[in-house]
């Protein structure tokens, strides 16, 4: 993979993100790849979760990144990446929603529906982005963040400019609604699970 | 299904494998390799802030020592200094909390505009016995006009501030900025203005606060419609 190929010794593999970080901010070109490699992946997903093209999620994506590398200074050494880099993937994803609806305002509707996310076939555990699908947005958004992400309340927090409080509620909401949802997934599949 | 169970489920789907396209991750690398260089890390938020707190006892200082004092310097300072001392600082930290994405998040910036603007109307009805009501219009318009030129001077320098950083909610950075700098304003009004008049205060010199902020508002929705309007004709090319 290109990532892969890219490396360099200088940088240890197994470098956190907030390590790769402060690499990128010194103009290291490794860490940026390093850093592009670990995170996009995440942020793809989580933009995936809230479109429904993957074409889009890439256009979004790449927009992300340019945001990134712009607000790169404003990132403090120390200071944990995600709730950083989610807070811009969230502004982009919110200022995607907005130029959308100018831009349909002058358009005419199309019949053709705009292409679903292919799941990637997996052992046998649910699919995260339907089971996401069937939430409000905001509630997607924490859960999302918490379960895919492994982000923790503070931190979602940042990312959405919101208080833990209004975090817990909306996951607590979540989970309401998930597990009556969920019911149908049987034990006999639960039992699967790694 | 209880919660734990609900837990593995999600943390199990979550885990299942996501794959980006090799040419959308090369494109990033390869845009972001070409400009990268050293970047210079923005101060900490303790500097920010104390430049931002510093930018309204400049402005209101200044202002009264070019204008001339209204009040009895050798007198201890009035309640109301005494609040903007409190309240300044929790302005100025919410600012300086908008230019960093994912900052924490102590208080929504409008909860802080409506408590500054009543917490003032609130200590003149308390702090102030004169009720009389001569004059209120040409004295009030004067004074509004004089605290919304101080802080739209102040309003000027906590944009320099504001622009190092990155702003993803222009609106919220709008009314945070714009209640920082109708204190300054405010602040000046007090050190300045000799009415002592209880209507006079609790209209004229606490509305600068609150026309300040609802103008960072607009000035910050502007500039948000103005980045999508661009992005959209983008698009559409």
């Amino acid at each position: 993979m290109w990532a892969v190929a890219a490396l360099s010794l200088d940088v240890d593999p197994d470098a956190g993100l907030e390590t790769l970080m402060e690499g990128y901010q010194r103009g290291d070109s490794d860490a940026a790849a390093r850093l592009i490699g670990r995170v996009s992946p995440m942020l793809h997903r989580y933009l995936m979760v809230h479109l429904a093209s993957r074409r889009f999620a890439g256009d979004l994506l790449q927009e992300t990144w340019l945001r990134i590398h712009q607000a790169r200074h404003t990132y403090r050494p120390g200071e944990p990446v995600l709730p950083w880099l989610f807070a811009i993937a969230r502004h982009v994803r919110v200022d995607h929603y907005r130029k959308q609806r100018r831009v349909e305002d002058r358009e005419q509707q199309v019949e053709v529906l705009p292409e679903r996310p292919q799941p990637i076939p997996s052992d046998g555990a649910p699919d995260f982005q339907a089971i996401l699908e069937k939430l409000p947005e905001s509630q997607r958004e924490v859960v999302f963040l918490l379960k895919g992400a492994g982000m923790s309340l503070e931190e979602v927090a940042r990312a959405t400019s919101s208080s833990v409080g209004a975090v817990k509620q909306k996951a607590h909401r979540a989970y309401e609604r998930l597990r009556e949802l969920l019911e149908g997934f049987t034990r006999t599949k639960y039992r699967n699970a790694p | 299904m209880t919660n734990p169970e609900l837990e593995h489920v999600l943390e199990w789907a979550a885990k299942a494998p996501h794959a980006v396209d090799v040419e959308v991750l090369e494109r990033i690398t390869r845009q972001v390799s070409g400009s990268l260089r050293p970047v210079r890390i923005l101060p900490s938020e303790a500097t920010i802030r104390l430049v931002l707190f510093l930018i309204l006892v400049l402005v209101s200082i200044g202002g009264a020592t070019c204008l001339g004092f209204g009040i009895d310097l050798w007198k201890p300072a009035s309640p109301i200094l005494w609040v903007v001392a409190v309240l300044g600082p929790q302005t100025a930290t919410l600012t300086a909390a908008a230019m960093v994405p994912g900052s924490r998040k102590r208080f929504e910036p409008h909860v802080m505009l409506l408590s500054c603007t009543a917490a003032f109307a609130a200590l003149f009805a308390v702090f102030t016995r004169d009720y009389r009501l001569d004059h209120f219009f040409s004295e009030g318009i004067v004074c509004l006009g004089l605290g919304a030129l101080f802080a739209a001077a102040a309003g000027f320098l906590i944009w320099l501030v504001l622009r190092r950083g990155c702003v993803l909610d222009p609106p919220a950075a709008g009314i945070s900025a714009g209640t920082l700098a109708g204190l300054a304003g405010f602040a000046f009004l007090e050190l300045h203005c000799p009415i002592q008049k209880a209507a006079h205060l609790m209209v004229w010199h606490t509305a600068v606060i609150a026309l300040s902020g609802l103008a960072g508002f607009r000035i910050g929705r502007f500039a948000q419609d103005l980045g999508t309007k661009r992005r959209a004709a983008e698009f559409m090319q």
